[in-house]
Formats: structure tokens, sequence, C-alpha cells
């Protein structure tokens, strides 16, 4: 077999390889779905059987949660381009990026807390109602997903800078937690519109 | 290793960088546009127009947004099927959850005296 039709054979076994910790990562995702579909059903659930127990539109800030939501789009764009800068090797710009990730991710929990603090003060607490206890649930483990994400990235930040970043594992590795963080986000996608908009229809 | 000894993969070389240029522009499009609907997704509902035409337009929006993160950001338009279908299945189960969860129950159908007398 000439040099170049092994090549191509390799190419082609190549084509066919999914990474492992890739392929894991979606797996988790895909049940991280359901996890989340449970919380997100249960808020809707409790809110059809009784929707006289609590107005939250005295409570909830559209503006407060839009701006939120902002935050974690453009945070899910700097992971793309962290990515994007991993794939051509660009270590600088992937730190850069990843920077940009970490402190809008803070932005978003440091809302997430000013939001709870708020509700609190106003008497909606987890054991206050039905409604209580399933949105605190819901924002809750996703706030605690951000917050996962971004000590991840931290600790991948300050990982770049010891030097044994390689090539190949790093920018897989670099693409498994962007994959992470682009979920939180899409899970704020639907609880944005499914618990907060909604409400003010 | 030091920064200066690091080196991209071999065949991350010229035509890996192009089509990672190629995909900033999709990337700052797609921003762009998520932003913008964000924007318009918060003045829809206070908009004094039909309810159900409000929630169609922010399901819509909500499902373009959804779909459009997970296709360019999260690189499945690029990727394997399989792993299409590794995250596609978990999205199924959850939806379907969610629709059974919400068709199943409702006020006419639970005992309302049952539940609050715990």
């Amino acid at each position: 077999m000439s040099e170049n039709a092994t090549a191509h054979q390799d190419d082609g076994h190549a084509s066919l390889i999914i990474d492992n910790k890739k392929l894991l990562m979606w797996l988790f995702l895909g049940s991280d779905c359901m996890f989340f579909g449970t919380l997100i059903s249960t808020h809707l659930i409790y809110r059809k059987l009784y929707p006289e127990s609590f107005d939250p539109t005295t409570l909830f800030s559209l503006e407060l949660t839009s701006f939120s939501t902002f935050i974690l789009l453009m945070s899910s764009f700097l992971m793309a381009l962290a990515v994007s800068a991993m794939h051509k090797g660009e270590l600088k710009s992937f730190r850069r990026n990843v920077l940009g990730v970490i402190f809008f991710g803070l932005i978003f929990l440091g809302c997430q807390v000013y939001e709870f603090a708020h509700f609190v003060h106003a008497g909606l607490t987890l054991s206050t109602n039905t409604f209580g206890s399933t949105f605190y649930m819901m924002t809750g483990t996703h706030g605690v997903h951000v917050a996962i994400g971004v000590f991840w990235l931290i600790c991948m930040y300050f990982y770049s800078h010891t030097g044994k970043m390689d090539a190949h594992e790093s920018a897989v590795d670099v693409e498994i937690a962007g994959l992470y963080w682009h979920f939180v986000d899409i899970v704020w996608i639907v609880i944005f519109t499914a618990v907060y908009l909604i409400e003010f229809i | 290793m030091s920064e200066a000894d690091y080196h991209p993969l071999p065949i991350a070389a010229e035509s890996n960088k192009n089509s990672e240029t190629e995909k900033y522009h999709t990337f700052v499009n797609l921003a762009l546009g998520l932003a913008a609907i964000t924007g318009v997704e918060l003045v829809l509902v206070y908009l004094p127009f039909n309810e159900i035409f409000i929630f169609s337009v922010l399901l819509s929006l909500s499902l373009f947004k959804f779909v459009a993160v997970i296709a360019w950001f999260m690189h499945l338009l690029y990727d394997k099927l399989l792993l299409t279908l590794a995250f596609g299945t978990g999205m199924a189960i959850a939806t379907g959850t969610f629709i059974a969860l919400g068709s199943l129950i409702s006020r006419s159908n639970v005992d309302m005296d049952a539940i609050t007398s715990f």
C-alpha cells in the first residue's frame, strides 16, 4: 500500500473517532437535561395547580433578569472564542477569553444572590409556599451549576500558567468545559422564558 | 514546558486556522442575534397583544436561542451524529416528561383537598 493510501485510510479512521471525554460529557448533559426538565416541570405544574398562591410579578424584576440573560449569553460567546483560540493554539487569547467568561459568570452569580436576597427580604423563602420551594430549588440548582462552571474555568486559567498544557489534550479539555458552560446557558434560556417572561403575559 | 514551547496540533495548521476564523464571524453574528432576541423578548411581554400570540412568539424565540447555542456555540452542527443522539435522547425524555406531567396533572384531576391537608 502506498504512503498516500495509508494516510488516507488513517484520515478515514480518524474521522470516525469520537473522544471518550467528549462523548461522556454529552451523555452527562443529556442526563442533566432530564434533571432540569423535572425541576422546571415541577415548578410549572405547581404554578398551574396553585395560581393564586403567589403573584411573582410583584417581586420579579424583568430588567435585572434580562440583564443576567444577556450576561450569560455573552459569556457563552466568549467561551466559544476561548475554545476556538485553543484549537488554534493561541494560549494568550484563550486566557483573555476565559477571564471574560469567569468575570461574566461572577456577575451572573452576583445578580442571582442580589435577587434571592431581595426575595427573602420581601418574605419569599424556601418554605413560604410551593412557589418559593420550586423557584429556589430550580434557580438555585442552576446557580450551583454556574458556580461549578466558574470554579472549573478558574482552575483551567491557573493551569494554563503552569506550562503543562498539551495542545491536543487541552483543546479537548477546554472544549468539554465549554460544552458544560454552554449547557448552563441554554438551561437559563428556558428558565428565563418559562419562569420569568410567561408570568408577565 | 514553557509558553514558547507551546505548539498546536500539526493538523491545526493553516486550514484549521481559516475554519476557526470563519467560525469567529459566525459566533459574533450569533452573539449579536441572541442579544437582540433577548431585547425583543423583554419588550414583547409589555406590548398589548393577544396572550396566545405573545406566548407563541416567546416560545419560538426561546426555541431558536436554545437550538442556536447548541448548534453553533456547542459545535453540534460540526460534530458527529452520535453526539447529537446522546444529547437528543436526554432532551427527548425531558420534553416527554414535561408534556406528560403537564397534561396529566391539572386542577380537575388532582384532589386539591388531599394535597392541601398536609
